[in-house]
């Protein structure tokens, strides 16, 4: 496809959830699978907004007259997400986080923040809006083909998750109802589907940096707003999966040229991906009207002084840089850099052991052992890598016994008790255990002759080193 | 100059605003309404600010002219303030009531199928503005249009805060009631898609429409917009600050159940419609007090209502007070104060037999009245003193069941409904 001949200019909006409570109750954002608590039964009607007018998106909702089934869970839902108790002050985290992601896409922060109440009357607000402010404009990112502009960071609650519907009614489960939200809008600064890519993998890498954003599935959702030559902008919401973005574009380019080419009008429509990456009609284009301000909250604000004296956090990209340089792997670089770990990971660096075998220990060995003993709601501590490196470090433990000792661990031993049984053998002692090994087992060949003696010694001597005394001794 | 209302363009440090400009109780910045909805403030120091033009806002409802349907009831509602009857001010975001009680109808369209509906503003406040002029006000309109033969009933729309004392004062002063009066309100503003107050007016409705003759509050019975209970103006409390089923029936159980699509489950008895005309006795006494006793409390308070005619005490549960309150309170009745008892404690009967504090009281002339509210028996004090000033005519009409805010029997399922 030639993209400049089509003409397709491209945005993207990104919604990243916070790794924090809620943003207007003090409730943990934590989803569940449980038994609701309660359910609760309501309706929505159509307002006006501050124009005077009703939003054409919002008649849309309300023609369907449908009922909203609430799933409340007691563990994650106040008054607040049941909309029977106005909101308490903003998150304090949330709003640091978003003051450092607008740092790092270089805006500008919004003198007075006022939280804005948008109409959303499809259910997945009990209020009938949400609440959103704007905190940051004017920014911009640096890609492989140039700037690409930020309009807009904003500060969002995030809406009740959908369960299921049928004819006359729509189930939301409102453990996701008020989670924080960083929405970040683009210009249509791209121009083909591999910079639309990259721009949602920048953004996407910025956001992670903070180490504060959730992750996995549902955490991070890109909409991209699309438009070529003779129609106007079409929003596709929910691509999940950024490497599907080459396909989903090609198709809505092609979906909206047949429209084109039948004459028919293109665009000022919302529309769904579905998982085969083409896109049905979801509603129309909401517009300005539906935004007026949370009268229950006061302006915000903004301390420059507090802002400016943020410690930036390191880019992903760069401590990626930073780890194939002290020699890394490309895979281990990317993955260490990029999990929740590698805080841990740099400080177990200053004890100079070599970084590949910290690496591996806390992204594999560590899996290994909880896939073997069947667990997975447990993770070893911090505490724990930085104490067996420092043994390792201080030869008190040979790194044979690692996974050994991370077994035991898991079982419940105490460190101490367990490395006791892990001293390193000295050479004497382990020239006496291989001479008399190779005594008793004269015939075995040298490989089964290792394994032999590594079974007895339990890890407590190196492997190489195993070899190198049977090959002087057998000369 | 004021640039209030203006399109403009603002430029502040690296970065540049186009939008209106808003009212802001902030004197110091400009807030403005930006091309994509968003309110920002700018600190007017530093901004540079270049008008473009004059911009559109205001808010603008759909008030024309309703067409009478004959086969509908004649409903006449009676706007005086409060969250139902509010909007947003763009202009300061704030709440305010709204100017015109039309503009309430043309929010809940659905009302235009159930009744024809007829309205008047005698005021529009906040119920914690209200106070016993305003009931009287209030209660002259209601018996006004109760009075007109084709007018079925009357829904008052209401603030939720007091909106429990106005449906006392309004079950006392209205005399020989033929027809239902609704008291309505709403804890959800109406410029929200989850607008409680749509379905409680539509329910108010159908309660004015219905056969039961009496004064009742009518709003969500639950946290769901499934129902409304219609509770007896008397016995009826707001026990939640905020949310929509906040009013609950005390020491009894609802009138009835009303649905938005016009069914109604009956509860409890009632009287029933008739057609005899509703007399105004709206006179109420301003020299009452309610007073809430805590522990420790000190009667020298007292001293202060020695002027007034009544006082109605919430005392600790079944109706006490502390000693040294015995003998103030004995001063106060010897002056022709009356001097009632009711109990903090929400629900149940005070008693003034159980323990011997409540025995002096009672002996000293403290009069102690059963499972009345605090609340209803305060504006019933004020009402009866605004009727008679012949104490032993007060006492009397005191413990007499009125308007029904005594219950013979203590309901079993009344607690916690």
């Amino acid at each position: 496809m030639n993209y400049s001949i089509i003409g397709l200019k491209a945005g993207l909006e990104i919604h990243q959830q916070l790794n924090t409570g809620k943003l207007f109750s003090r409730c943990d954002s934590k989803l569940t699978k449980d038994m609701p608590d309660t359910l609760l039964k309501r309706k929505l009607r159509a307002t006006t907004g501050e124009s005077g007018k009703i939003d054409i998106a919002a008649v849309f909702e309300t023609s369907k007259n449908l009922d909203y089934i609430y799933e409340v869970h007691n563990s994650n839902t106040s008054l607040i997400e049941t909309d029977e108790e106005p909101p308490l002050e903003i998150d304090e985290e949330a709003l640091s986080i978003i003051y450092t992601v607008c740092r790092l896409l270089n805006c500008n922060i919004v003198p007075f923040i006022q939280i804005m109440r948008k109409t959303v009357i499809d259910g997945s607000n009990t209020s009938g809006f949400q609440r959103t402010c704007l905190v940051g404009t004017d920014g911009y990112i640096e890609t492989s083909k140039g700037k690409v502009s930020i309009e807009s960071v904003i500060l969002e609650e995030d809406s009740a998750r959908r369960v299921s519907e049928d004819k006359n009614s729509v189930t939301y489960r409102l453990d996701r109802l008020g989670i924080p939200l960083i929405e970040i809008t683009t210009a249509p600064d791209m121009h083909d589907p591999d910079h639309i890519k990259e721009t949602a993998q920048k953004i996407g890498m910025i956001l992670r940096s903070t180490g504060k954003v959730k992750r996995g599935i549902g955490t991070i959702r890109q909409d991209v707003n699309i438009s070529i030559s003779g129609g106007t902008r079409v929003e596709l919401k929910g691509v999940q999966e950024i490497s599907a973005i080459n396909k989903i574009v090609n198709n809505e380019i092609e979906r909206q040229q047949d429209e084109l080419s039948m004459n028919r009008k293109v665009g000022g429509e919302v529309r769904n991906v579905k998982s085969d990456t083409t896109s049905k009609f979801l509603r129309p284009m909401p517009t300005s009207a539906r935004m007026y301000p949370e009268t229950d909250l006061p302006t915000i604000q903004t301390n420059f002084k507090k802002i400016n004296s943020i410690k930036l956090p390191e880019l992903i990209s760069s401590r990626i840089e930073r780890y194939l340089k002290i020699g890394l792997n490309k895979e281990l670089s990317s993955m260490i850099a990029n999990s929740s770990q590698n805080n841990i990971f740099d400080k177990i660096l200053e004890t100079k052991i070599n970084p590949t075998l910290i690496a591996t220990t806390i992204l594999s060995t560590s899996k290994e052992i909880k896939r073997k003993l069947k667990i997975d709601s447990w993770n070893f501590p911090d505490e724990f890598y930085c104490d067996i490196f420092s043994f390792l470090a201080d030869s008190k433990i040979t790194k044979d016994s690692i996974p050994k000792i991370m077994e035991r661990f898991t079982k419940g031993e105490t460190l101490e008790k367990i490395v006791k049984d892990y001293k390193p053998i000295s050479d004497s002692e382990l020239k006496k255990i291989v001479s008399e090994t190779i005594k008793e087992n004269s015939k075995l060949p040298q490989g089964a002759l290792i394994g032999k003696i590594m079974e007895q010694i339990t890890g407590r001597a190196d492997g190489k080193k195993v070899a190198k005394i049977i090959g002087d001794l057998t000369k | 100059m004021s640039n209030i209302g203006n399109k403009v363009k603002i430029k502040y440090f690296g970065s540049e605003y186009e939008g209106i400009i808003l009212e802001s109780s902030n004197k110091d910045i400009h807030l403005l309404k930006l091309v994509n909805g968003y309110n920002i403030g700018l600190p007017k120091k530093g901004s540079k600010v270049k008008v473009l033009g004059k911009a559109n806002i205001g808010l603008k409802l759909d008030s024309a002219p309703i067409l009478k349907n004959k086969s509908l009831p004649n409903i006449s509602l009676i706007s005086t303030g409060g969250t139902i009857a509010s909007h947003i001010d763009y202009k300061t975001g704030a709440v305010h009531p709204m100017t015109k009680p039309r503009e309430l109808l043309g929010k809940i369209p659905e009302l235009k199928k159930i009744a024809n509906i007829s309205v008047s503003e005698p005021m529009s406040i906040f119920s914690e503005e209200m106070n016993s002029e305003h009931w009287s006000k209030i209660a002259g309109f209601v018996a006004r249009e109760l009075n007109k033969d084709d007018i079925r009933g009357v829904v008052v729309t209401h603030g939720t805060d007091t909106l429990h004392y106005t449906s006392a004062a309004l079950s006392f002063a209205l005399e020989g009631l033929s027809k239902p009066v609704a008291i309505v309100g709403g804890q959800r503003s109406s410029d929200r898609g989850s607008f409680d107050g749509g379905m409680n007016l539509i329910c108010g409705v159908h309660y004015a429409a219905s056969d039961i003759a009496e004064v009742a509050t009518v709003l969500h019975g639950t946290s769901s917009d499934d129902y409304c209970i219609a509770n007896r103006g008397t016995k009826v409390k707001k026990l939640h600050t905020s949310k929509r089923d906040a009013f609950r029936p005390i020491n009894t159980v609802p009138l009835a159940k009303i649905y938005a699509n016009g069914k109604l489950e009956k509860h409890s008895n009632f009287e029933l419609r008739h057609s005899g005309k509703v007399k105004v006795k709206s006179k109420f006494e301003k020299k009452v007090a309610l007073i809430k006793y805590s522990p420790g409390m000190s009667p020298d308070i007292l001293k202060f209502y020695e002027e007034h005619k009544g006082i109605i005490i919430e005392g600790t549960g079944l109706g006490h007070v502390a000693t040294p309150w015995i003998e103030s309170l004995s001063k106060l009745i010897k002056k022709g104060i009356f001097v009632g008892m009711t109990s903090q404690a929400n629900y149940g009967r005070v008693d003034p037999y159980v323990y011997s504090t409540g025995r002096a009281l009672a002996n000293h002339g403290v009069v102690y009245l059963e499972d009345m509210l605090p609340e209803t028996a305060y504006v019933k004090l004020s009402w009866v003193l605004g009727q008679t000033n012949n104490i032993e005519k007060v006492r009397h009409l005191m413990v007499s069941n009125i308007r029904g805010e005594y219950s013979k029997k203590s309901n079993p399922n009344s607690f916690l409904y």
